[in-house]
């Protein structure tokens, strides 16, 4: 078997390291368009703070590839797939045969259509090459476009740095989509406390400077400064997978083997649109632990076990100099256009904060800062499970005290719950 | 993935709180005389009375390990699963996805830990600690509180990836 797989990211990796272990035989080649062996994208902001060096962003050797028998072909970006002749065309129009093919190129930056975006000193973080450069840059002020979990990390990162940081988030709050209001606004005071000017609900109307930024323009304000970074989200990269026929929605569209619409091929990571496993509703979470599960669906699959994905999860964190925060599952906003009886249980105790989101008194989402984010797996536990909140009220105010201990799971959820 | 030839087994019945393990934990991996520093952890749940003693239980497919952004959750050969502090950063998001809660902060590094199982030694040290009590033992591969033990830890398998 010839198992070709473009893009050689965590997903990519993880499949073919995956079929070696179980078969020797099998042809493995990776098609990269980058130049360098697997490395972590979640690790390149501390890369760039400083916090780490620049070989601990790696997660493979050329060694390990070589070990393997993994052919990793470097600046080999496939632009089109043919599923008639089971081929693929990279952009120097080499054509590479398969009998397998997964798609696991990831998404792309979003580059938000903003006047200016192509002027020197404009960088994004996604990956290391452009983290690389943006790390060499000499600067002082830098204005962050975004403030999901990239922009926030970047953000970070540059204020270590020495830089002068502002961020501009278009939203009303930061870290939108993974935090409600309460949330976000005391993420925010915290990010202002480390001397991070933080815009929100604000447009970036333009970016001013030829051959060089020099400021910023919003609708309410202009930035001067010498240094952007644009972190406005990821989206997947569908236009590949289209060049073959594959369905796409918003990602590439997969069973629960990882297979697409078109027979032997496969797709897996942030390139594809599944199902959130407590939910079944359509999920594009594009995290690195759903990318190394679907990834493993999709090497099981191919090495012929059966196997079934059950979904992907939203859980990140938010995490800058001595402030910790996480979140899973829905957010209250998220709430909005469902139906059921929502409750919002809040728990605050000076800087730590509990937020946990309820649907029909079961946990569906929640966030915490803090002390209180330390015992979050207890409710994602919870939420797997499809806890009753009610008959966990009702045990907790019914056990007796020094009589309870078979049911202590229970009571360490209803302690943290407040009750 | 290593199944664990060893593990320890709770028993919150039998714990009294003293927190010994904890001063026995520390004393083995860092020579101090400090709670903070150990990797077991008793939580006191004051309003039932109970005390639980905390600890990683090495999940056949820890979550720890795919969320790190670093990469420093590592399995060893022996199947626990430890932290290289050389790479962690401190972002907690081990901790904050352990179905227990288990990954401990050192205050002192900022970094996590978790239970090695005392490698290299007869016992791990706070099974030795509460030896009277009972509360933390030491089960063997084919002992039934061993398999109680290992079918705990695959539930975090269930909760997290259904199979
Ligand atoms: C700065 C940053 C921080 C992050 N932090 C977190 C975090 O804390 N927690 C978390 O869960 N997730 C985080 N993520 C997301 C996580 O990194 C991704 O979910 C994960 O990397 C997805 O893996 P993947 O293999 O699908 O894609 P990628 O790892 O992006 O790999 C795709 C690879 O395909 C290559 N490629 C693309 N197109 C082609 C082509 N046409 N031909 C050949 N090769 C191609 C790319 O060069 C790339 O190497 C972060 C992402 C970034 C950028
Ligand atoms: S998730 Fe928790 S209990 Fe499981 S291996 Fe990781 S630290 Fe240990
Ligand atoms: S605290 Fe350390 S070990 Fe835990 S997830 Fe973060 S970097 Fe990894």
């Amino acid at each position: 078997m010839k198992l070709v797989i473009i893009g050689n990211g965590i997903a990519g990796n993880q499949v073919a390291f995956d079929v070696r272990k179980k078969d020797p035989d099998a042809q493995i080649v990776i098609l990269s368009a980058e130049d360098v062996p697997e490395y972590d994208p979640c690790s390149l902001p501390y890369f760039l703070g400083g916090e780490c060096g620049r070989m601990d962003v790696f997660r493979k050797t050329s060694k390990d590839y070589a070990d393997g028998r993994i052919d990793l072909l470097y600046d080999s970006k496939v632009v089109s797939i043919d599923p008639e002749n089971k081929t693929v065309t990279t952009h120097t129009g080499e054509k590479i045969g398969y009998d397998n093919l997964v798609l696991a190129h990831g998404g792309d930056l979003f580059i938000p259509p903003i006047p200016g975006i192509d002027t020197p000193g404009v960088f994004s973080c996604k990956q290391l090459g452009e983290t690389q450069k943006l790390a060499a840059h000499k600067g002082t002020r830098a204005v962050v476009i975004g403030s999901g979990a990239i922009g926030i990390e970047a953000a970070e990162a540059l204020k270590r740095k020495g830089y002068e940081v502002y961020i501009i988030e278009l939203m009303d709050w930061i870290l939108p989509s993974l935090f409600d209001e309460p949330t976000a606004k005391r993420l925010e005071n915290e990010l202002t406390g480390y001397g991070i000017q933080v815009f929100t609900h604000e447009k970036v109307l333009e970016i001013k400077g030829a051959g060089q930024v020099i400021a910023v323009v919003t609708d309410r304000r202009t930035i001067d400064c010498d240094t952007v970074v644009v972190a406005t989200g990821v989206v997947p990269g569908t236009a590949l997978a289209q060049t073959a026929g594959i369905e796409t929605g918003r990602g590439i569209q997969v069973n629960r083997q990882m297979q697409t619409s078109v027979p032997d091929i496969y797709a897996c990571g942030d390139c594809v649109e599944t199902i959130d496993a407590c939910t079944g509703e359509i999920a594009m979470f594009q995290l690195k632990h759903n990318a190394i599960e679907q990834a493993q669906v999709a090497a099981r699959h191919i090495l012929g076990e059966p196997v079934r994905y059950l979904g992907a999860y939203a859980f990140a964190r938010a995490h800058f100099f001595d402030t910790h925060a996480a979140t899973f599952g829905k957010t209250q906003r998220a709430l909005d256009c469902v139906f059921g009886d929502k409750r919002i249980v809040e728990r605050e105790d000076q800087n730590n904060y509990l937020r946990v989101v309820m649907l029909d008194n079961r946990i569906v989402g929640g966030q915490a800062i803090g002390t209180f984010a330390d015992e979050l797996g207890l409710l994602i536990g919870a939420m797997w499970r499809k806890d009753d909140f009610l008959d966990i009220a009702a045990k907790m105010r019914t056990l007796p005290k020094g009589g309870a201990v078979h049911a202590w799971p229970m009571v360490r959820l209803g302690t943290l719950l407040g009750m | 993935m290593n199944m664990r030839r060893e593990q320890l087994a709770i028993d919150p019945e039998k714990c009294t709180g003293c927190r010994r393990c904890m001063i026995a934990c520390a004393m083995k991996h860092h020579g101090r005389i400090d709670p903070d520093l150990s990797r077991v952890n008793i939580i006191g749940l004051d309003s039932k009375d109970l005390n639980v003693p905390v600890i990683c239980m090495a999940c056949d497919t820890a979550p720890c390990i795919k969320v790190c952004p670093m990469n420093a959750r590592i399995r060893q050969a022996n199947g626990t699963v430890t932290t290289d502090t050389d790479v962690c950063i401190g972002c907690r998001a081990c901790v904050y996805i352990c179905p227990v809660g288990s990954p401990r902060i050192n205050p002192y590094t900022g970094r996590t830990m978790t239970c090695d199982m005392c490698e290299g030694e007869t016992e791990p040290w706070c099974v030795a600690a509460c030896r009277q009590e009972k509360a933390l033992t030491l089960c063997t591969q084919g002992s039934v509180s061993h398999r109680a033990a290992r079918k705990a830890a695959s539930k975090t398998k269930q909760f997290h990836t259904g199979g």
